[in-house]
């Protein structure tokens, strides 16, 4: 194959590649480092995120989205479970997905706080006893949205493991938390009769 | 190494089993592990700080946030990628976040005060040439740097580096010939000859 004189690597490159890749720091600077490990055994925290603008707003849409898409399907599946009779049918396959995502993690090297997971089990145990107002398609499509985000915040989480600290990843996983979250609420707001509660943003 | 100073498949496999088996221990909390790790990439990752950043001080910090960073970071580390390469992408990321800073708190004039350092280390090559070639790589603006770093060092992609750096991809492209140019001139290396 020929080459063109753009592919000939030329003196500069050559001189670029023969630099040494490692460079020794002039002092030790492990001390430094080693003082500010904090022991592996201590639960992570949750680090503050930060609030980009752009990033916020894209998260407002996310929320939004979300919220008026499930309300409309609640809204819809409720009339039509006024309309037939209560099932005592369970939607297993939708309760076990909200509670195996429970180990959802917050990024690498941190965790989603106990409120978060307090609040989540909670939703998640009225759940199986709000389902079943639900007719067979209602749940189907709630498994679906709750598989959705799982599987969005599965990527997220992956994509943070190659850009660890990435602040606008951690702001999408944020907000995916968040959005789990108001999906159940509304589900919970929805098929109870006499609660009138908005889905609220819950601290992480 | 063999006698011709090349690494064989056997060396590579045992050197990778052996890093594993530290990453291992330091996601289990072993500081001692996680101290050889450094021993075993402080070059590496001093050496990216330092070009990318020309003043030592500031690679020293960044550095050291890069490691502290890792060591957050390691429980989720799943070997998808090699950890060298995993620490090179904290790394990156320590010296872009300390570059935000520093704009945030500087201002405009946020490299004014950088020249006083802005020389290789003297442990960098005792090779003249290739002590003027650091000295001209420190010497050009930070974005051209950067790229120049990123994709003429360390051998990213323009779409990799422009990613990194938040760069549209022609921008990214754009800087490195920008570096390229100040440094031939610097160097009175005619551009692109072979």
């Amino acid at each position: 194959m020929n080459q063109g004189p753009a592919d000939r690597p030329d003196r500069l490159q050559e001189a670029l590649s023969q630099l040494p890749r490692g460079i020794e720091p002039g002092r030790d600077l492990w001390p430094g480092i080693a003082a500010r490990l904090e022991p592996r055994s201590e639960p992570a925290r949750v680090r503050a995120v930060p609030r980009w603008a752009w990033a916020a707003a894209a998260a407002t849409v996310l929320v939004v989205a979300s919220s008026i898409v499930t309300a409309t399907l609640m809204r819809r599946e409720a009339a039509m479970t006024a309309r037939t009779a209560p099932t005592a049918q369970s939607a297993p396959e939708v309760v076990q997905a909200v509670a195996g995502s429970a180990t959802a993690a917050f990024g690498p090297g941190h965790r989603v706080g106990p409120a978060y997971l307090a609040n989540r089990r909670v939703l998640a145990r009225e759940l199986e006893v709000r389902l079943a107002r639900l007719p067979p398609e209602g749940r189907e499509q709630l498994a679906k949205n709750i598989a959705e985000l799982r599987r969005a915040s599965a990527e997220i989480n992956a994509a943070l493991e190659l850009h660890p600290g990435d602040p606008l990843l951690e702001e999408l996983l944020f907000n995916i938390y968040q959005d789990e979250i108001s999906v159940l609420a509304n589900v919970d707001r929805l098929t109870a009769a006499d609660t009138k509660t908005a889905p609220t943003r819950i601290p992480l | 190494m063999n006698e011709h100073g090349i690494e064989s498949e056997f060396e590579r496999a045992r050197r990778a089993a052996d890093e594993r088996a530290l990453v291992d221990s330091a996601q289990g909390g072993s500081t001692a592990a996680f101290e050889t790790l450094y021993r075993n990439h402080v070059g590496k990752v001093y050496g990216l700080c330092l070009r990318m950043t020309a003043n030592r001080a500031t690679a020293e910090d960044c550095t050291q946030e890069a490691f502290i960073q890792a060591w957050r970071s390691l429980p989720s580390f799943q070997n998808r990628s090699a950890f060298g390469t995993w620490l090179h992408r904290i790394a990156v990321n320590a010296v872009l976040a300390q570059g935000r800073k520093r704009r945030e708190r500087l201002g405009a004039d946020a490299s004014a005060d950088e020249d006083a350092e802005r020389l290789p280390h003297p442990d960098s090559g005792d090779d003249g040439g290739v002590l003027d070639l650091e000295r001209a790589i420190a010497m050009l603006p930070a974005g051209a740097r950067q790229v120049l770093v990123l994709v003429g060092l360390c051998g990213h992609s323009h779409e990799e580096a422009a990613a990194m750096l938040g760069l549209a991809v022609g921008t990214c492209k754009s800087q490195l010939h920008r570096a390229r140019q100040m440094l031939a001139e610097r160097l009175a290396v005619p551009e692109g000859q072979p």
